[in-house]
């Protein structure tokens, strides 16, 4: 899907409406953060791990230009190649060279958030390739033509009715009840597409510098095979992805899988060091590294948002989030949802096309609290939304932001002077009686005020002022 | 293509302007330090041996013990029976070859099936590997790839038995890179696959319902 358009009011509203949706929303946010929290606490040093992880990360990212020489060195030493792509265009079209360089006819791929920015899948499929998905959930997401909406559980929207109607409907058998079925005929499926498969495209959790390994963890084995059985395996790699050293897996491992699902481990990690050795008797035969850029590297100028590189994909920050828990995936117009999604996307679209975002948050800073690298979510996000208003401010030609900006001015110069601030509280009482409601609310408002009221009540005016109240009660109380 | 890394590189580096301070790999003594924990370890071989049984039996994987070779043949050769398997996948490696486990499923009249022609593997009711490290506060299997040690074994057929050794016990993945990184430093080859097994293949997309074998091995077995 890449970077879809962002209607994050529109949308979200739509999801908040989706019962199934809500209800599904609630059991996977609930079962991955409770997971999370016991496995958490389970590691004793629980915080010095997210402050080592961290440190890592951002000396990783100061250096990024010598870790990445450094990675395509040893990664051309292994035996595999490098390639470089400035954006989405360049990596998808490196990937489908390689493909139709060497008549490949049909093409595996394991989960991966960077294939998916991409829009790997189109280029494929205009190019005559069959692309399947690999990973359970990305399958049926496939198979219905539809986005992933959790960066862990892709196909978390969808109901076992859903799946059990869209097998039956796409691959011709008969309906079956229960996951177990499910997941049988999705493995029989794959199976014989993995082993038909002419290449096999992965993404990569991390990319070690200094061995040039790219390290995979999954729970279902299709990233193992991916990468096993056919004769050529890419891997499509966000050059932010890297860390310095092979110990440092060590770390970035034990904090990755308990954040995200709440295991000591996943069941699977590959650590893949190039294609096969000579003396190997299978694995591919090639090996290419594709390192994807598509905006990252401009994020690095901002030093004061150029943490949102540290992420290592988790999504502990969607689990945790009040609004995201709400809204879904799918509000946030792009495969990176959730808080990671709200500074992310405007970062590497470009802060026009995804300005909602910084703003579909309440500051809650749930995200920070979690994130294993903590990244100060409520500080990037207020540094994009003051980027976002002066950008504003110097095309002033959105009414809606005059009538704001005028009402917060009057605002202002009633509360500097109190005697002001009595006289408009009686008026705006007296005034507010045709709308307020019996529970004391305001439920809908003329324009402008229809564009709160709109979304949620407001509280009506109170017919004295808590200063008023206060001085009473202070005085009874002698 | 090369433009595309020069500009990448030019961008990065007039992103950070000041930011990239000077950081070289520090030196640590991995060699010594693998000493170390490898004397520590011998200590706590029944205790580790203890926690990496309990941390296997929460990832639903079936463990068995075995006192010596006989013992694990016997093992073997009873979970065989009891799943009436007909083939087999097997490592030619040291320890496997020594206890001529190989010869023994043949001549019990199982197919051998062999990684020569990978795909085939698939078709393989077994796969039967030893591990180079098992970790024992999460339950994890690590496998290296080498000649002897297809990776495919451990992966195609719908069952996994793995043989450990107590010698192979590590206390938890600090460990294992610490060892990996001795050896690379004395200059042994990095394997082109390590994999980590923790339990059999799973998955909790549909519904969140944990569903196992989805596209690894269904059940997993380690003889201990």
């Amino acid at each position: 899907m890449g970077f879809e358009e962002v209607r994050f009011e529109k949308d979200s509203d739509k999801a908040i409406q989706n019962k199934p949706l809500q209800k599904a929303l609630v059991n996977v946010t609930d079962r991955f953060r409770s997971a999370r929290n016991k496995a958490s606490s389970e590691v004793p040093g629980w915080e010095e791990l997210r402050s080592n992880v961290r440190e890592i990360k951002k000396n990783t990212i100061e250096n990024l230009d010598k870790y990445l020489t450094l990675l395509e060195e040893n990664v051309i030493k292994s035996g595999g190649r490098v390639h470089w792509a400035k954006d989405a265009d360049e990596a998808s079209q490196i990937i489908v060279n390689i493909a139709n360089e060497r008549n490949v006819k049909s093409v595996v791929k394991s989960k991966s958030m960077a294939t998916e920015e991409i829009d790997l899948n189109s280029s494929f499929e205009s190019a005559g390739i069959k692309v399947v998905e690999t990973d359970l959930g990305e399958y049926i997401i496939q198979l219905a033509g539809e986005h992933p909406s959790h960066i862990i559980a892709p196909a978390i929207h969808k109901t076992k009715d859903d799946i059990s109607k869209l097998f039956s409907e796409k691959l011709g058998i008969p309906h079956y009840e229960n996951p177990e079925e499910l997941t049988k005929v999705a493995r029989e499926k794959l199976r014989s597409e993995f082993l038909n498969a002419d290449m096999g495209v992965s993404g990569a959790n991390f990319a070690v510098a200094e061995t040039g390994t790219i390290v995979v963890v999954e729970n279902e084995g299709n990233a193992r095979l991916t990468t096993t059985v056919p004769k050529i395996h890419v891997a499509l790699v966000g050059i932010e992805k890297l860390i310095p050293r092979y110990e440092d897996l060590s770390m970035f491992l034990t904090i990755l899988a308990r954040s995200a699902t709440g295991q000591k481990s996943s069941t699977y990690v590959s650590f893949i060091t190039g294609p096969k050795k000579p003396s190997d008797i299978e694995g591919p035969e090639e090996f290419h590294l594709v390192l994807l850029d598509n905006g990252r590297s401009g994020v690095l100028a901002s030093e004061e948002t150029r943490e949102s590189l540290y992420c290592i994909r988790c999504g502990a920050c969607l689990n945790n989030c009040p609004v995201y828990r709400h809204v879904g995936g799918h509000s946030y117009g792009s495969v990176y949802s959730g808080p990671i999604g709200a500074i992310i996307t405007p970062q590497l679209m470009g802060i026009d096309k995804a300005a909602e975002l910084p703003f579909a948050s309440s500051l809650c800073g749930a995200c920070h609290d979690v994130c294993p690298v903590k990244i100060d979510f409520p500080k990037v996000l207020l540094t994009l939304r003051k980027r976002i208003v002066k950008s504003r401010k110097l095309s002033v030609k959105n009414t809606k932001d005059i009538i704001e900006k005028l009402g917060i001015k009057f605002w202002r110069f009633t509360v500097l002077n109190n005697s002001i601030y009595k006289i408009t509280n009686k008026l705006l009482y007296y005034l507010q009686t045709p709308w307020k409601e019996s529970n004391g609310k305001l439920k809908s408002l003329p324009y402008p005020f229809s564009r709160w009221t709109d979304q949620r009540d407001f509280p009506s005016v109170a017919k004295r002022t808590f200063r008023d109240r206060w001085k009473e009660r202070r005085g009874q109380m002698g | 293509m090369s433009n595309s890394r020069e500009e990448i590189l030019h961008t990065i580096r007039k992103g950070l302007k000041g930011a990239s301070s000077e950081e070289t790999l520090e030196e640590r003594n991995f060699v010594s330090e693998a000493q170390e924990i490898e004397k520590l370890i011998n200590e706590l071989q029944s205790d580790l041996k203890t926690q990496f049984i309990t941390e296997l039996n929460n990832v639903n994987t079936t463990v068995i013990e075995a006192k010596n070779g006989i013992n694990i043949k016997d093992s073997l050769f009873n979970l065989i029976k009891e799943k009436e398997l007909k083939s087999f996948s097997i490592w030619e490696s040291k320890f496997l070859k020594e206890l001529n486990i190989k010869n023994e499923l043949k001549d019990a009249g199982l197919k051998l099936i062999t990684a020569k022609n990978k795909n085939r593997i698939a078709t393989s009711e077994i796969g039967i590997t030893e591990v180079n490290y098992a970790i024992a506060d999460t339950g994890t299997l690590v496998l290296l790839t080498n000649k002897s040690q297809p990776r495919s074994v451990s992966l195609l057929p719908p069952i996994h038995l793995a043989i450990v050794r107590p010698e192979n016990l590590i206390r938890n993945i600090r460990d294992l890179f610490v060892i990996l990184k001795s050896k690379l430093g004395e200059g042994e080859d990095i394997t082109s696959c390590m994999t980590f097994i923790t339990g059999p293949s799973r998955t909790a997309d549909i519904e969140l319902n944990l569903t196992l074998g989805v596209h690894g091995p269904k059940e997993l077995y380690v003889i201990i």
